[in-house]
């Protein structure tokens, strides 16, 4: 693949004005591609939320967008891609890959990219555990660029001017920007490796909008060949543990009392419903650490590995605000933290703050907002008099 | 139980800047890394806990490997404080602007120069880099099997099993050594440093000849490196153009010092709390 590298050469044109006259390189052909993701067969959300952001790639390149799923009977995952916005299915369908392994997914990935007559102009997988996992291994195989963790893609022109490699000066129109917030997310930053393709880049999960699905469109489904090799099996999955996340209602609630370590013991979470039984709307979220430590269920987990919500209100509680908390809360429209260490990461991108102890707070918290409902109440009444 | 042999164990560590501290913050929000107060990558005291660990419970030698400019040998000196065998740093001008593809193959060649090995950790993320791509990326160049966000693991005979994070979950796993592990912050935290560690680093200090010997700093030529595949040429990314995201950072309305009684009149009444009370 590396001596594919670009093959077209510089199309340069005006050789009179040698002030401007960067060469303009050709737009590849290629697809936009989006790698599923499944765990133990089920599609998860961000495949979606790929096809949507891929949909608007494809629609500014005008090429088409195509899936790959890995996987072991998934012919109904294989429509629902085409309802959310695949106009090509590509399925390897294996036994050995309805779990997830890092080795036999690379390797069928890496041979279907390399059975392409031209490769896709750009893949995406999703910032999650899988889409982490491989995505790095995938993008070091082809020596192709690779940003993690985007938070908007778009298609534009770019022009290259640094002289330290000559070969790669340049127009190039249409490239992938990977956008992406980093130094601890003050700052936006616009990736782009036009030189070579696959363009890559992981998307975080909960931030690209789907499309509505269309049970009338149409798609191809074309099966791909699953070649393994023995030593795509020195690593193996003894088990894959799931704990079923019942359908909370977290991701729709206006309101969010969420719990952390800070809380103390397990039974923290019985003054947080109180809380939150001032607001009609509402429920309960966690951090990891108390979920792991068995204090609530994993299905009130919000962040990186738990839900992604975006409510008017969030409330969090002795929680420290680690990155894999925050990317599951930071959209909430307003966030109060409380946290007894004024240091505390929360601090940085909530709202409100109050530095103290959770059992202070809480209960005054509630006292408070009682008087102010009852008020309130009452002017609802005199009112509709 | 126990696994039969000692253990060569590599362990990769990165220099960041420190992003608590605002030395060093251009006006544009990039960082300044020559004035930047300088720290261990945090994630990356996991991936030493792990290493000291395996070294503790089943023998063997630990090797820290780390990638930057000169300065960056004190992450080394720290890891030896906290009982690493060996440092190996690569340092040269020609890596300036790696991103991470690069940055693999450069640590790629330093870990063949540095001989064998049974097991390679890595932090899960640097704070400056923030991609977790460079561990996945050197299990590829090495053709190497790898678990990634790895919470626990221990060697079984030539095995190793291990316990990685997913969403709503947790996979098994068991593998063939040698392998590459990216351990998670929700591993062991990094013990304190031994006063062992810290009297030898502090006798190599005024010891250079026997302190080159402990710590080696190489270049591209001596691990074998090509120039050519390292460094702003051999990255296939750049960063176009960057710029300052308003509301993240310092704008939390804090209530700090109060009665709480009042803290809380004062939190009701700035924010919109009131809006989505029953009533209204
Ligand atoms: C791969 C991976 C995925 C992860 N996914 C998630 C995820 O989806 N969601 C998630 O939340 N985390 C996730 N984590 C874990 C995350 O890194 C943090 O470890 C976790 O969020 C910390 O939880 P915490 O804030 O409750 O605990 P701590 O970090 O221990 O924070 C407790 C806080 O409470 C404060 N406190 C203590 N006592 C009081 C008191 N009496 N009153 C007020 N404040 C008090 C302390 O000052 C501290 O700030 C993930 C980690 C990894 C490696
Ligand atoms: N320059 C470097 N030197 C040594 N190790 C590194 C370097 N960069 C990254 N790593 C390792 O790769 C991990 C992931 O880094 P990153 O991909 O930058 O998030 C880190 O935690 C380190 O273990």
């Amino acid at each position: 693949m590396t001596d594919k590298e670009i093959k077209n050469s510089n199309t340069s044109q005006n050789t009179q004005n040698t002030e401007s006259a960067l060469p303009i390189h050709e737009t590849p052909r290629g697809n936009v591609m989006v790698i599923a993701e499944q765990i133990l067969g089920e599609l998860q959300p961000v495949t979606l939320e790929l096809l949507g952001a891929g949909r608007l790639l494809t629609d500014k390149l005008g090429t088409k967008l195509v899936c790959l799923l890995l996987g072991h009977n998934m012919a109904e995952t294989t429509k629902k891609l085409i309802q959310y916005g695949a106009d090509i299915v590509y399925v390897a369908d294996h036994p050995e890959l309805h779990t997830y392994r890092t080795l036999p997914f690379r390797r069928v990935v890496c041979d279907f990219l390399e059975s392409l007559s031209e490769p896709p102009h750009v893949t995406l997988l999703g910032s999650t555990t899988t889409g982490r996992d491989l995505a790095p291994r995938i993008a070091a195989h082809f020596e192709t660029g690779l940003t993690a963790d985007c938070t908007e893609l778009d298609i534009g022109p770019y022009e290259h001017k640094s002289k330290i490699d000559p070969s790669k000066l340049g127009l190039y129109p249409d490239c992938l920007y990977a956008i992406r917030p980093s130094f601890g997310e003050s700052l936006k930053a616009r990736i782009l490796g036009p030189w070579k393709n696959p363009q890559m880049a992981t998307t975080r999960p909960g931030v690209m909008i789907p499309l509505r699905a269309d049970p009338n469109r149409q798609g191809e489904i074309i099966t791909v060949p699953v070649n393994l090799k023995p030593e795509d099996f020195r690593l193996n999955v003894a088990e894959t543990v799931r704990e079923i996340a019942s359908a909370l209602k977290l991701t729709e609630a206006d309101v969010i009392i969420s719990g952390g370590f800070g809380l103390g013991t397990p039974e923290g979470f019985a003054l947080l419903r109180e809380l939150a039984s001032c607001f009609p709307n509402s429920a309960i979220g966690a951090s990891r650490k108390v979920v792991d430590l068995g204090w609530i269920p994993y299905e009130h987990q919000v962040g990186q590995t738990g839900k992604t919500v975006r409510p008017k209100l969030y409330i969090a509680c002795g929680i420290s605000g680690a990155i894999q908390h925050r990317v599951g809360m930071s959209k909430s429209s307003t966030i109060i933290a409380i946290n007894k260490d004024p240091d505390a990461p929360i601090f940085k991108f909530a709202h409100y703050g109050i530095v103290g102890d959770v059992y202070q707070i809480i209960p005054e918290m509630i006292k408070q907002l009682k008087c102010v409902e009852k008020e309130q109440g009452e002017k609802t009444i005199v009112h509709s008099h | 139980m126990s696994s039969s042999n000692p253990k060569d164990i590599f362990v990769l560590v990165k220099q960041v800047p420190d992003q608590g501290s605002k030395a060093g913050l251009n006006p544009d929000g990039t960082i300044d890394r020559a004035r930047a107060k300088r720290m261990l990558n945090p994630f990356d005291r996991y991936a030493l806990q792990a290493a000291l660990h395996t070294k503790k419970a089943y023998g063997g030698r630990v090797t820290c490997i780390s990638m930057g400019p000169p300065p960056a040998v004190e992450v080394l000196l720290e890891a030896l404080e906290h009982g690493v065998d060996r440092g190996v740093l690569l340092s040269d001008k020609r890596l300036a602007a790696s991103d991470t593809l690069a940055t693999a193959y450069a640590l790629y060649k330093t870990i063949l120069y540095c001989g064998h090995f049974d097991l390679i950790f890595c932090g899960l993320q640097t704070t400056d880099g923030d991609t977790a791509q460079v561990g996945p990326q050197l299990a590829e160049r090495l053709n190497l099997p790898q678990v990634t966000y790895c919470e626990d693991f221990s060697l079984e005979g030539d095995k190793v099993k291990a316990r990685r994070i997913i969403e709503g979950g947790c996979q098994h796993i068991i593998s063939d050594m040698p392998i590459l592990i990216t351990v998670a912050n929700s591993y062991h935290p990094l013990e304190y440093k031994s006063f062992r560690g810290t009297w030898k680093v502090q006798w190599l200090q005024r010891h250079p000849e026997d302190l080159k010997k402990v710590i080696t700093t190489v270049d591209l030529d001596t691990v074998g490196a090509d120039p050519e595949k390292c460094g702003l040429k051999g990255s296939p990314t750049i960063v176009a153009h960057t710029e300052k995201v308003g509301e993240i950072g310092g704008n939390c309305k804090m209530f700090e010092g109060q009665a709480i009684s009042d803290m809380v009149v004062n939190i009701i009444e700035k924010s919109n709390v009131k809006e989505y009370l029953k009533i209204s």
